[in-house]
């Protein structure tokens, strides 16, 4: 069980954010003010943090900023009204690892949260292995049991984003932002259809799929067997 | 509806008024330094005149000075000398003067006898200089001579100068009148067109005459003023229609699937499908929510600080990738002809965005089995960018509305088809912040073209 610490002054969000969290198993602690949460947030014993950009006092960006001059390396997905390019660039720049801008939809939080939470463990490893799926980030090719598969430059860089947050749900929101690096809406479909092609070459008929689309959220790359959460 | 009182308000009177009042002080001035010039030359040519003859009389011998005297003032037509010989006692003796003026000391020096002196035979005592000097004999030898004349140019200049006001002010006030009487009427004029303006009616500009003058040049600064703000009332109402327009139909989707849901409780598959549905409805709501936003917030976009020199290339490049996979689906020809190094200075997101939302309409448009081509091109003032499509095209009366204003082709549309209008706008917003023109026009092999020239020939904000 991951131990979130959710730093919020708006009591209604912050319900939202707490009920979210804690449906999908963490445990929850929510303080509503940026000293507050500085203060908790030092010692180190969260595994992730959600953190309001406006808070009174000692806003979020302070907050951020003083962790890790302190050394606390504790993912923080900032939380935002403010939606500009600048802002997310500032927020990410003061230390934040993710920038999600309000109002949210909590499955698009929670999704951010996990990929956080996993991130903890991500090593430097070249060689990402899901069940038979095998990437090699060095020579950028990718094998599905004996199969070479013919990835395009941009093919690539998806599954690998698929393969490192494997097991996670991930947004279109989040697949487009990470993978392309751009910070707008490009349309559903556009995202769908790259997965589409992915999926038939990662996936083909007969083999048991590793990419199953998660219903109005997004996809999740997972070794088959693993229980759906909803 | 002219006043007085207006006119004097006005910047033509005051100016005038202004100059007037320096001319007046100025010939004022100018005059009197005449005046003073000129008196104090007469008074000098009088003085030598004066002191002469007292020489030549003092120098003639005692027995012949009546007769000098006498042909002396023989000499004097005007009759503007006075000369008198008085006894040592101040009694007299010979000469044309009743009596030694008393302001006159016998000092042998011309002094002002602005009283003047008593002639004999003359009643009018006129303004003189004169000197009384002691002969050898121990007689008083007086010599005056009278100074009206100097009094009369002095009245002379006087006249002229009173003339001169009275001839430089009168016509100069009436003129300041009728010339300020002109601006005047076009400030009524201005004031007469600007009044429906005011109440609403935003299609109104002021008059502009073809003098080009100050009042032109302001007319026409407030005109490209209300231009501007007639084309923002007009997207705004434009947004207003648009908005009501998108959301009305996923609304009332959503509504009568809630009501489904209400009525029958899903059925026999549960109410998980409709609620998907319904999710999805609302997502696509949210989606034009974050479309209208995503162009306010572009619009409010005044600084410039994401801006650097980019490579349009590598950009368009980077869109056909994106969208190379979608033109695939739809069996539609996605071509791409933009050679890397054409550097643009923008903002890399932006452009993105925007060429972005041009390809994705573009291929939205088209139907399967056409054809869809980014094509970037080097100009001497920068790259031109051109994306053609084999889809219905935009006719000519819509590219105005479609470039100014949130709109939807009517032609085009389809109706899973959506954020047409609102794509667009969103182009125009980020061209409009670069100073990029967008052109629309026909492709030749049917379809539309959309143009951006990459330099910023707008003055953009």
């Amino acid at each position: 069980m991951a131990r979130v610490l959710t730093i919020e002054d708006d009591a209604v969000t912050a319900r939202e954010i707490v009920t979210e969290l804690k449906r999908h198993g963490n445990d929850v602690d929510w303080v509503d003010n940026g000293a507050a949460g500085l203060k908790r947030a030092s010692g180190g014993e969260y595994d992730a943090i959600t953190l309001d950009r406006m808070l009174p006092g000692l806003d979020g960006l302070a907050v951020v900023k003083a962790l890790r001059d302190a050394g606390v390396e504790t993912p923080v997905l900032m939380i935002s009204a403010l939606s500009d390019v600048d802002e997310r660039v500032r927020g990410l720049r003061a230390g934040g690892d993710d920038y999600l801008t309000k109002p949210f939809a909590p499955d698009e939080m929670i999704a951010r949260i996990e990929v956080l939470l996993r991130r903890r463990g991500a090593d430097r490893a070249t060689l990402l292995r899901v069940a038979d799926l095998e990437l090699d980030l060095i020579a950028r090719s990718a094998r599905r049991g004996a199969n070479i598969l013919e990835l395009l430059p941009i093919e690539f860089r998806l599954l690998e984003f698929l393969v490192r947050n494997s097991g996670q749900v991930l947004t279109r929101t989040m697949i487009f932002e990470s993978v392309w690096g751009y910070h707008f809406d490009p349309g559903t479909n556009v995202i769908d259809v790259h997965i589409g092609r992915l999926r038939k070459k990662v996936d083909p008929p007969g083999i048991v799929p590793l990419i199953r689309t998660v219903r109005g959220s997004g996809y999740r790359l997972a070794e088959s067997g693993l229980a759906e959460p909803e | 509806m002219l006043n007085l009182s207006d006119n004097w308000r006005s910047a033509t009177t005051r100016l005038i008024v202004i100059y007037g009042a320096f001319f007046v002080l100025w010939g004022i001035v100018l005059v009197g330094v005449v005046y003073w010039q000129t008196g104090r030359y007469l008074s000098h040519v009088v003085d030598e005149i004066v002191e002469q003859r007292a020489r030549y009389l003092e120098g003639v011998e005692r027995p012949m000075l009546p007769k000098a005297m006498e042909s002396t003032g023989a000499l004097d037509l005007r009759g503007v000398m006075s000369i008198g010989l008085f006894g040592a006692d101040g009694s007299y003796v010979d000469g044309n003067i009743e009596r030694v003026p008393a302001d006159l000391p016998v000092d042998g020096v011309i002094h002002v006898l602005p009283n003047g002196l008593d002639r004999r035979g003359r009643t009018a005592r006129e303004p003189a200089r004169g000197l009384a000097r002691r002969l050898e004999t121990g007689e008083v030898l007086v010599i005056a001579r009278d100074t009206s004349v100097i009094d009369q140019v002095a009245n002379i200049i006087r006249e002229a100068l009173l003339w001169g006001i009275t001839l430089t002010v009168i016509p100069g006030f009436i003129g300041g009148l009728l010339l300020s009487r002109r601006p005047l009427q076009r400030v009524r004029a201005i004031e007469a067109a600007i009044e429906p303006i005011a109440r609403g009616d935003l299609g109104r500009r002021l008059p502009v005459s073809r003098r080009g003058d100050e009042v032109d040049m302001l007319a026409a600064i407030v005109n490209r003023m209300l231009g501007e703000i007639e084309r923002l009332l007009v997207e705004v109402k434009g947004v207003c229609d648009s908005v009501a327009h998108d959301l009305r139909t996923p609304l009332t989707r959503l509504r009568s699937q809630l009501y489904r849901l209400q009525q029958t409780g899903g059925g026999a598959e549960g109410i998980g499908p409709t609620l998907e549905h319904c999710i999805a409805d609302v997502d696509s709501l949210l989606e034009r929510f974050r479309a209208l936003l995503r162009i306010s917030e572009l619009e409010d976009l005044r600084r410039r600080g994401g801006f650097a020199d980019v490579d349009l290339g590598e950009i368009l490049g980077e869109v056909h990738e994106l969208y190379a996979p979608l033109a695939e689906d739809g069996a539609i020809a996605f071509g791409l002809d933009a050679p890397h190094g054409l550097a643009v200075y923008g903002d890399r997101h932006l452009l993105f965005e925007a060429f972005s939302n041009l390809v994705a309409n573009a291929i939205k448009f088209t139907p399967n089995g056409g054809t869809v081509s980014v094509r970037a091109s080097s100009e001497a003032r920068g790259p031109r960018v051109e994306i053609t499509d084999t889809g219905p095209g935009i006719s000519g009366d819509e590219r105005d509305a479609v470039l100014q204003r949130f709109y939807r082709s009517e032609s085009g549309r389809a109706p899973p088809m959506q954020g047409y209008g609102l794509g667009l706008s969103i182009v125009a917003a980020i061209m409009r912040l670069h100073g990029f023109r967008l052109g629309i026009d026909d492709n030749a092999a049917g379809g539309a073209r959309i143009t951006v020239e990459c330099w910023a020939a707008m003055t953009s904000r």
